[in-house]
């Protein structure tokens, strides 16, 4: 499913003196079976943009279009409903939203709501609580039972149960150890891969955008000021330094050896990238050297 | 829920917002009480010409004191209905059953209308003009002396103070989780009466966990940092009593002396 936004502005508290503009002229597109990356500073309207994929909030002016779907500004509330069945959100710490009884049930509600059987979303739950790596014994267990790492997944599987075809994830590694957030975002990555789910990315992480996303968005006081892919915006550390956004390790580390003298054509993203650029580079020098 | 005016503070530097908030509370406190020796044209004119001039004062434009009535307005209206189908005395203008339309009724309609009208302003201009803490503060040193007699005045203020701090946090957390529950395909306030009550459940059980989690972390961060009760402690905002304070004062008494002589 793609998604296009058009001239969007969101002003919050509209009328009111505590009116605060979050969104100015907004427009974008997102491509289906893609993996973007929204990144940018807090308070730069990234989760403002987010609550509008899924119609949490209706553009001021403007519209955006889910495949067929139009929201604008005077779009009733019940045909947003639509909406949201086909796109997934999982929130900033998304285990605050747990609440059923057992594991099993709180999955399965997403799909209760939107009008499977009781046996149905059941079996759906215990299909994507193996996705998520959950083991069965937690199944009928209460969620509040469970470490916050299981709580997370729980609530992944929660989302994922509604079987959407684009996933919005608001920093969904936000607050795991390392070990958990490689094993999310590489969950995440084969979704993408496997489920051709159209991935949308809030994240601070650099690393993550380098590893996983091809189309990045960049947001600074509610407008779009980079709308292009990781190798282009990261092949420029001065503007992201004006930016105060950082680069993904491997490419800072790059950075560092070109301003030591090594000759890379483009700045490498990923450790693959870096290590096969260094090889290159060596297998000419060794040439060079035994010629 | 953006539009909730209770307990919300808008920054400025009037007269009123210079006041002493225990000046403001007394006076808040006393302007309830003085409203029921209201009774007719006269007083309840005065009284509004009064709540009009301290609304110029604090600064703060009408629509907000409007606003404020909104959420009661149901509740007014209620009120209002009955004193208009239930009074009697006066010339009745129409009767049905138990129903009676008098004069003496809509008269009465007006005034309880006015009554609510008045105090929810003068509320709202408390709690728009001084911030929380203040009026906690302002609370806990007006009821000092019921420190003599073992009333917790300390730990109610506390009380009092946490509850209105968490306000603001609790309805983001609220926010926060409809959207959740929003994605997941709950339709708050939609469908029947059963579902609608049913679709609070998913809505008040996170709410519920993550409040007790944020007392115990509250706790635990209090204690670290060395509360022990509010015995000997001291205080970082000193409350000063002005020359406004006493004129705000006098100005009720007069208020007072003259409600008393208009009224019938």
């Amino acid at each position: 499913m793609s998604i296009h936004i058009e001239k969007l502005n969101y002003v919050y508290q509209s009328g009111t003196p505590f009116s605060h503009r979050a969104l100015t002229d907004v427009s974008l597109d997102i491509a289906d079976n893609t993996y973007t990356a929204i990144i940018g500073h807090t308070g730069s309207g990234k989760s403002t943009l987010l609550q509008h994929l899924n119609g949490l909030l209706k553009p001021t002016s403007g519209s955006l279009t889910v495949e067929n779907n139009k929201i604008t500004a005077e779009t009733k509330n019940k045909e947003l409903n639509d909406l949201r069945r086909h796109v997934g959100f999982v929130f900033q710490f998304p285990e605050a939203q747990l609440f059923e009884e057992t594991v099993l049930k709180d999955i399965a509600f997403a799909p209760k709501n939107f009008g499977k059987s009781d046996e149905e979303a059941e079996q759906i739950a215990v299909k994507m609580a193996k996705l998520v790596g959950l083991p069965d014994s937690v199944l009928q267990k209460s969620p509040f039972e469970l470490s916050g790492g299981q709580m997370r997944r729980v609530a992944i599987a929660g989302v994922l149960a509604m079987e959407p075809q684009i996933l919005v994830l608001d920093e969904p590694t936000a607050g795991l150890d390392p070990k958990g957030r490689l094993e999310m975002m590489e969950m995440f990555d084969r979704l993408h891969k496997e489920q051709h789910l159209t991935i949308i990315l809030v994240t601070h992480q650099m690393n993550d955008v380098a590893n996983y996303a091809d189309h990045v968005i960049v947001m600074e006081k509610g407008r779009v000021i980079a709308d292009s892919q990781p190798a282009e915006i990261f092949s420029d550390p001065e503007w992201l330094k004006a930016h105060h956004l950082g680069l993904p390790q491997t490419t800072a580390f790059a950075a560092k050896l070109q301003q030591q003298g090594v000759p890379f054509k483009t700045l490498p993203l990923t450790e693959a990238q870096l290590a096969a650029q260094l090889a290159d580079m060596m297998n000419e020098q060794g040439g060079g050297l035994r010629g | 829920m953006d539009k909730m005016l209770l307990g919300r503070y808008i920054n400025g530097d009037s007269l009123i917002h210079r006041m002493d908030p225990r000046a403001k509370l007394f006076l808040s406190f006393y302007f309830i009480v003085i409203v029921f020796l209201c009774n007719n044209w006269q007083t309840y004119v005065l009284m509004a010409a009064l709540v009009l001039l301290f609304i110029k004062l604090s600064d703060i434009s009408l629509g907000f004191f409007i606003k404020g009535v909104r959420p009661l307005i149901w509740l007014i209206l209620f009120t209002v209905l009955l004193q208009i189908f239930f009074s009697s005395g006066g010339n009745v203008y129409w009767q049905w059953g138990p129903f009676t339309v008098t004069d003496r009724g809509l008269l009465n309609a007006v005034f309880v209308f006015c009554r609510f009208v008045l105090i929810i302003f003068m509320s709202t201009l408390l709690t728009l003009t001084t911030t929380p803490i203040e009026i906690s503060d302002g609370l806990e040193s007006l009821l000092k002396p019921l420190t003599k007699i073992k009333v917790p005045v300390y730990e109610i203020a506390l009380m009092l103070s946490i509850a209105l701090r968490f306000v603001p946090t609790l309805m983001d957390e609220t926010t926060k989780i409809m959207n959740a529950q929003r994605a997941r395909g709950v339709n708050f306030g939609e469908g029947s009466l059963i579902k609608q009550i049913k679709s609070v459940i998913p809505l008040l059980i996170p709410l519920f966990v993550s409040s007790f989690n944020r007392a115990e972390d509250l706790a635990t961060a209090m204690e670290a940092r060395g509360y022990h009760g509010g015995e000997g402690r001291t205080k970082y905002r000193k409350q000063e009593w002005k020359q406004n304070d006493t004129i705000g004062v006098i100005l009720f008494i007069v208020l007072t002396a003259a409600l008393i002589f208009l009224r019938s």
